[in-house]
């Protein structure tokens, strides 16, 4: 039998001598078996005032032009950080864009963000939705004004980056930081890896099944390799994906593949949300595959699975889903 | 025992090394002086000091053209010493933007004195800041001149109003800063021949001339291209052609 350990990555001094609950809770913890993170807070270090503030602005609309709208409302907890299950999530003055918010755990790992894999670095990603006419539409000097107003703003700024006068860049590392710590590693999944628990005999084949057929694209332990990939949805393209950054032809059509960890809770999937349930996800692969030049070959002639191998890997697809992440009060609006 | 011989071994050294660094120097080493980058921007061939809300026809293209925006990023500024060792301006990081007259003057502080015979600087921000995450000052996001959907600083961003354009409106935000159609770029002026001595507690002052026009003389009319939004051919051109205006003049010492 395998031994796991957890690997405990201490970011954050601790003065004083004997740790509490408290202080655990606010290290980066994940395992063994998970990769060394893309962030490395080499500039802005994990301390339990920065994630407070993060959490404050995350739930916070003063980020958006009529503070209705904040990261929150798009991002739900209960729904592993992804929408409130709508394919497209509504902004301000209730305007809709065209892809679906993905869920946001594990952010630390990726090497982009978006479905296009557009931003490149973690700290500057909320710009994006806090500048979106469709998102939150506001400006960056007026978000960080409307700060500078208010004085609880000021006090908490002080106390975690040590600053009078609130800058972008403080309160995009403060969300940073916020998000960096959303890890999701304690699935049922991760509890077999770790010797805990065993899987049933449905959720054993699926997996089998799953690493035949899924996992050279959704690649563990995070479930995805980073890549952009053309999975088949359409032969003519409504969004370029990948090639809207690159400008390269061969880039059209291909999307950065998701993660599946928590996709159970995640629906509706795909970019723009075109599939409600996992059943209509494993019939795309098993017969639904559209031809176009940039499709991934893997995919040419589908991925043919049986009614019973389909039921065998969402079977197996459900243990991915971390009922810690979600119920864990530390992540909630307070 | 044993320390007193490396403390006496580590004073033989430096006194090595400071007699031999004496050797080689000229008498006045010490102190500091200033140096500051003056930027004159111009309108083609004119020599009036071209400015936002004046209208202006192209020389080339014949577009009448009005500007209520212009700014753009020069950085890394580097002044190359006679003896062949570069000064490096920390941060050094500017947003020239002509809505405020005063970024004209670029003040890189105090440097050492002695002879310099060389100057780099890079229009544009290099690509290391690109990707590395929340900046301040000059590079933060407050500027409006950071794409957010796909990272990266614009280089320059030039707006107003043109008869010649179908919606009567250009924007012009040329960027993206890797690959072919980079619009960074980093540039040397060799004054060896006649080198710049920075004095004692002086200000030294290196001008510069800003050919404002030069973007659109190979791009061609706003009845052509009114909008560049995003990296590519066109957005590296007219970058280009911008890199090209931008001339080195004279120096005051
Ligand atoms: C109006 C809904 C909405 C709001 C508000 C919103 N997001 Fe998102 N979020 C999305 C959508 C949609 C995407 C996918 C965008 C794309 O790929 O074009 C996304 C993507 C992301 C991603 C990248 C995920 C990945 O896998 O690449 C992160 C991180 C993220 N959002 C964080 C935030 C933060 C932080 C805020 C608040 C500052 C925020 N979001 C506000 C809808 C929203
Ligand atoms: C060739 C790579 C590849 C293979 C193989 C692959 N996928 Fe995907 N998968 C993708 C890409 C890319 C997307 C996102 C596509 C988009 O939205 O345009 C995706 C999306 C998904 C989603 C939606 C997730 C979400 O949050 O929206 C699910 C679920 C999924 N795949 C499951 C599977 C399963 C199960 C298998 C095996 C039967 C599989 N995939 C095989 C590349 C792949």
């Amino acid at each position: 039998m395998k031994y796991f350990f957890l690997s405990i990555l201490v970011l954050t001094i601790i003065s004083c001598k004997k740790k509490n609950d408290d202080d655990l809770a606010f290290q980066l913890i994940y395992p063994s078996y998970f990769p060394t993170p893309v962030y490395n807070f080499k500039n802005n270090e994990l301390t339990k005032e920065k994630f407070e503030l993060g959490r404050k602005l995350f739930y916070d609309g003063i980020l958006s032009s009529d503070n209705s709208v904040s990261c929150g409302t798009c991002h739900s907890q209960v729904h592993g950080f992804a929408d409130h299950n709508v394919n497209f999530s509504s902004g301000v003055n209730n305007l809709k864009g065209t892809r679906n918010s993905p869920a946001i755990t594990n952010m630390i790992w990726s090497p982009a963000f978006m479905w296009d894999g557009g931003v490149n670095h973690i700290e500057v990603f909320s710009v994006a939705p806090i500048t979106n006419p469709v998102e939150m539409n506001e400006t960056m000097s007026n978000v960080i004004s409307k700060l500078n107003n208010n004085s609880e703003y000021k006090n908490l700024f002080k106390i975690a980056y040590g600053i009078d006068n609130i800058t972008d860049q403080a309160m995009l590392r403060a969300l940073t930081i916020y998000m960096s710590m959303m890890v999701s590693c304690n699935s049922k999944y991760d509890k077999v890896r770790q010797g805990k628990v065993s899987f049933s005999t449905d959720e054993a084949e699926g997996y089998e099944l799953f690493k035949q057929k899924c996992a050279s694209c959704h690649s563990e332990p995070l479930f995805t390799n980073y890549q952009y990939k053309n999975n088949g949805l359409d032969s003519i393209y409504t969004d370029l994906g990948r090639g809207r950054i690159t400008f390269n032809a061969n880039d059209n059509g291909k999307f950065k593949v998701p993660s599946l960890r928590n996709v159970e809770l995640t629906y509706p999937y795909m970019h723009d949300g075109r599939f409600w349930t996992l059943e209509q996800v494993l019939e795309h692969y098993n017969s639904g595959i559209k031809h176009s030049a940039t499709l991934a070959p893997e995919l040419a002639s589908g991925l043919p699975m049986t009614a019973d191998e389909k039921k065998k890997i969402i079977a197996f697809l459900k243990t991915l889903t971390d009922y810690t992440i979600i119920s864990d009060f530390k992540f909630a609006p307070q | 025992m044993k320390t007193i011989k490396i403390a006496i071994f580590a004073l033989m050294a430096s006194t090595l090394l400071l007699s031999t660094s004496c050797k080689k120097e000229e008498p006045t080493t010490n102190g500091n002086g200033q140096v500051t980058i003056n930027l004159k921007h111009l309108w083609g061939m004119g020599t009036d000091t071209f400015r936002l809300n004046t209208t202006y026809i192209h020389p080339m293209n014949g577009d009448t053209m009005t500007f209520s925006t212009y700014k753009y990023y020069v950085s890394n500024f580097k002044l190359k010493k006679s003896d062949g060792t570069w000064w490096v301006h920390p941060e050094s990081y500017f947003l020239v933007d002509l809505s405020s007259n005063s970024s004209s003057l670029l003040d890189l502080g105090a440097l050492p004195i002695g002879e310099y015979t060389e100057l780099s600087y890079t229009l544009g921000v290099d690509s290391l800041r690109n990707v590395s995450g929340a900046q301040t000052g000059a590079l933060s996001t407050m500027n409006n001149m950071f794409w957010s959907w796909n990272t990266g600083y614009i280089m320059i961003k030039a707006e107003g109003i043109s008869p010649q354009s179908t919606t009567g409106n250009f924007a012009f935000h040329l960027g993206g800063f890797s690959g072919v159609n980079s619009t960074v770029a980093t540039k040397t002026v060799d004054f060896s021949s006649n080198p710049l001595t920075i004095k004692k507690d002086k200000i030294s002052e290196i001008h510069f001339n800003v050919n404002t026009a030069m973007t659109w003389c190979t791009s061609g009319s706003c009845a052509g291209t009114s909008s560049v939004m995003m990296p590519g051919a066109i957005g590296h051109q007219m970058a280009t052609d911008f890199h090209n205006g931008f001339v080195f003049d004279y120096i005051v010492e």
